[in-house]
Order: structure tokens, then sequence, then C-alpha cells
């Protein structure tokens, strides 16, 4: 059943230009960094001298955590806006299929197309790498699967919110205020005491445990999701 | 006679209140399979309101919903395995093509990709089936709207207003596909309008709403007696052929001297005319006054209830 609700939604979002904007969040992050380790290629590389890609993916990982913010804020509202814009829901809803698992449906692919995203940008640093002349000797593969993927994982009640308050929500411009609003306290995000939400995708704590922000968010965001889901199943379609 | 039908669909007591005024009171449906139920009423009179109950997409306040025999609140996924809806206006994804949006919808019903062939023929798309929706007319979104509610072979058809905003042709069209349904898949069909003179081109029974409540319920020809009419005679000295009338017994009325006599057959009012000349009253017409079932409607719904 969920396989067919996904591919349902992934049917919908055809001609919708959806892939082109998973393509350009990372691209944007990584052609930002070409602009600034171009301008200052000297400067950089003398004081990333001992560990050149450690020095990329930092700032990599810097750029990526607003972009992250911003793209699943407009990949949820994208998502559940196909079927507000001409209201789908009724005849979806009217359908034998089970709420929880259309709400379950949006929430998986709005996830699924932050992970292209977020998997794109490995294969886009290790080509500004390469550009860069930082060696082929020892890749950092390890350091890199884990800046993307961690913050993804770190980030699910963000996912959640968003997609709840865009499946909830006919008129997306609250959903998308809550999202850039999330982006901005995202950036200040390392004054913020741990356990704000807002600092966990950034990995940093206290305990130097990035593991502990990873837990945290998938947990938070398995009671975000769930609390979305009780509340879209009981609502009465307009 | 529809009562020894197997009844489809029965609602008791259903009620819907919302913030915490009434749009739905107390509605007693009951529809029989083969049926093609005209579900009439003025705007907001509560019809969508009940139909989204229906459907699941609403929970009713109190009474209770059984479609098939099941219960709604229970049963809803078997339900609405057989059932085809299309809601107030069409729902569609603009941006896809009428293949594409029946195949949305036919992944979650399982059924055959054939089936979506077939639609679009019944409905007559296959033509523009490759063309993005939103360039459709409102006419092809609405045949498309009914196309998806066929898919799933459906054994009760719920269509709500399916002919708003289409013009004449348009309307005639949704009509004989509607008509021929019954015949040609067995389906038990469910239609809400707010224009009498729509539903009773193809209803076999009708229910009437009004604020809420549910004011009449029978077969269309039962309304239909009601709008027979009655014949005026346009006489020279009114009185006096009232009186005469009235001593050979034959029952008029005169109401500001106008003479109208309750009679209907041709042969009484032949008879009637007859005996008016042979007392030498001058006849000047004989007209029939039918009351329509517009009006009919109207008496009951209440015109404050505005069309």
């Amino acid at each position: 059943m969920m396989l067919r609700i996904m591919s349902v939604e992934f049917l919908k979002l055809r001609r919708k230009l959806v892939w082109l904007l998973v393509l350009l969040g990372p691209l944007g992050v990584v052609a930002l960094q070409a602009v600034n380790f171009g301008l200052r290629y000297d400067y950089l590389t003398k004081q990333y001298a001992d560990d050149l890609w450690g020095g990329l993916i930092d700032n990599v990982s810097m750029l990526m955590l607003p972009t992250l913010f911003i793209g699943l804020t407009i990949l949820a509202s994208m998502t559940a806006g196909i079927d507000h814009q001409m209201n789908t829901w009724k005849q979806t809803l009217a359908l034998p299929v089970n709420r929880a698992s259309i709400f379950a449906g949006k929430f998986a692919v709005t996830a699924i197309l932050l992970l292209c995203s977020s998997t794109l940008l490995v294969p886009f640093t290790l080509l500004l790498g390469f550009l860069l002349d930082f060696g082929f000797e020892e890749l950092p593969l390890a350091d890199l699967a884990m800046t993307v993927y961690y913050p993804f994982l770190a980030i699910m009640p963000f996912i959640a919110l968003q997609v709840w308050l865009s499946v909830a929500m006919h008129n997306q411009a609250l959903p998308l205020t809550v999202g850039i609003i999330g982006m901005i306290a995202g950036m200040f995000a390392s004054q913020f005491p741990d356990w704000m939400p807002w600092k966990w995708p950034s990995l940093i704590n206290d305990r130097d445990m990035p593991l502990y922000s990873v837990g945290a968010g998938l947990t938070l965001g398995l009671i975000v999701m769930l609390l979305g889901m009780c509340q879209f199943v009981r609502k009465d379609v307009r | 006679m529809t009562t020894n039908k197997e009844t489809i669909l029965e609602t008791s007591g259903l009620t819907k209140k919302l913030g915490g005024k009434p749009v739905v009171k107390d509605v007693n449906l009951r529809i029989g399979r083969g049926d093609i139920y005209g579900f009439l009423g003025p705007n907001g009179a509560g019809k969508t309101t009940t139909i989204r109950m229906l459907l699941g997409l609403a929970k009713p306040t109190r009474g209770s919903i059984r479609i098939f025999g099941k219960d709604i609140s229970k049963d809803r996924l078997a339900i609405l395995r057989s059932v085809g809806s299309l809601v107030e206006y069409p729902s569609y994804y603009g941006h896809l093509n009428a293949i594409e949006n029946l195949e949305a919808v036919r992944r979650l019903l399982t059924v055959p990709k054939n089936r979506i062939d077939e639609v679009l023929s019944v409905v007559r798309l296959t033509k523009d089936a490759k063309r993005p929706v939103k360039g459709y007319s409102l006419g092809m979104k609405q045949r498309l709207g009914i196309a998806t509610a066929l898919l799933g072979n459906p054994e009760l058809l719920v269509l709500d207003e399916p002919t708003n905003g289409l013009d004449p042709a348009g309307i005639l069209e949704i009509r004989e596909l509607i008509k021929s349904l019954p015949k040609s898949h067995g389906v038990t069909i469910l239609i809400s309008s707010h224009l009498l003179s729509e539903i009773e081109q193809m209803a076999t029974r009708v229910g009437i709403i009004a604020k809420g409540s549910l004011i009449y319920e029978d077969r269309i020809e039962k309304l239909r007696e009601r709008s027979q009419g009655h014949i005026h005679l346009g006489v020279s000295e009114p009185e006096e052929a009232w009186k005469l009338l009235s001593a050979s017994g034959v029952k008029a009325s005169l109401v500001e001297g106008k003479l109208t006599v309750a009679e209907k057959n041709n042969a009484a009012i032949a008879a009637i005319v007859a005996r008016l000349v042979g007392e030498r009253h001058q006849v000047y017409r004989v007209e029939e006054e039918k009351v329509s079932l517009e009006s009919i409607f109207l008496d009951m719904t209440g015109v404050e209830g505005s069309l």
C-alpha cells in the first residue's frame, strides 16, 4: 500500500520541476564554495594546509544547513500544494486508502526528495575538490557521508513539522514563514542550548557526540510525524 | 416498486453540526439498487455536507450511515472500494494529462490498466487524453471527473452537482451519460442538484432537502402527480356558470371571477363546455394551467431559500 501511494506521489510531481529544485540545492552550495575557494585559493589552502579536504567539507557543511532548512520547507510545500491546488484531497480521501498512509506518503516523499538532494552533495563536493586539485589519494568519503547524512537525519523534526503544516493548511504562506524562520534560527543554532531542535542538524553538543544529535532528531521527528498523522486522520475534508 | 429493491444506502438520524449550528438535521435517506436518486435542495441546504459524510470525508455529529449493508464508521475502506464519487467541482491535477490523472487514481484502486481506456471512451475523452487537463473546458473536466468516478467499477456512484457551471449542451451530454449508466453498467446513482428541471429528466426517485432537513422523499412520479394542472374556463357570466355547474354536480370553484374545474379528462371537459353552451353561456376560453414542478419545489423549500 505504502509503495503504491508513493508511486502516485511521484507521478503527481511530474513536470513540476521538483527534481530541478532537488538538483539546484546542492549545486548552489557547491557553486558558492567554488567561488569562495576560487577567489581566496591561496589564503584558504594555506589555512587548511594540513587537511585540504576537511576544510572544504567544513565550508560546504556551513552552507548546507540553511539550504537544508529552506529546501525541506519548499519541498514539503510543493508535495502538499499539488493536492491543495485543485483540492484533490476530497478525491484521494474518498478512495479506499487509509488516511494515515496518505500522510505517511507525503512525509516519505518529502524526506526522499531531500535525501536525493543531500546525496548529490557528495559527488558535487568531490568534483570541486578534484577541480581545486586537492588530490585523489585520501578521498574523505566517510567524513563526507557523515557531514551529509547525519544532519539529514537530525533535521527530521522539521521535515515532519513542515509536512504537517503544509498538508493541514490550504494557504502555504504560514508554513513557508515558519520554514524561513526555522532557517534563520538554524543559522544561529550553535549558540542555542543543546535541547533546542534547531541546533541538532549542526551536530554540535556539549558531549561532542554527533550521534546524540542524530538520535534526538530521529526521535522527535517520529513524534511530530505521528502527531501530524493523528490530526490528519481526524479532520474533516473540505 | 423501489420498496422491494435491495437497499444500497441508508442513513438514519444523520446530523452534522458545524460550529454548533446544525447544517444537516436528522436526515433519513434510502436508496435502492438501480435507482437514480435525485438529491435536491437550494444552495446551502446541506447537500454537499451530507454527501461528504456519505463518502467518509466528514464525520457525522450524530446518526449512522449504512452502505451495502455495512456501517461507514467501521468498514469505510471496504465501502469506498465500490463507490465512485465526484464532489462539487471536478478534482484534477492540471499539469497532468487525462491518462496520468486516471493513473494516479488507478494505482490506489488497483484495477487493471485497460480500465483507463475504457472509462475514457465512456466519457468520450480518448481523443484529448494526452493533453494537460488545465487546458480542458469545464465540460471536459467534468467528464474526466465522471471517468475517475467510474474507474473502480463502482456499484454506487455519488455525483455532487455534476452539471454545475456547464452550458446547455454540456448539461445534456452529462445527463445522457448518467441516464445510460444504470442500464449499461448496472450502477446505482446518487446525484445532487439545486435545479429540479435537471433532475426530473433522469431521476427515478427524489429526495428534497431544505435547511438541513429532508422534507420529501418519493418516486419522481409522485412528485409529477402533484404538478397536474387545472382547467380554467373563460365565460361571459362566471357567477351564473359556476352555480349551474355546481348544481349539476361538477366540482368547480370561482376565485376572483375565474372559473376553475377540477376535471381533467377530455370527455368530462367536453360535456361541461356543451352544458354551458346549451345554457347560452358564451365560452371564450378553455385553458389548462399546469403547476410546474419548479413551483412545487419552491413551495417546499421556501423562496427565501434562494435558488
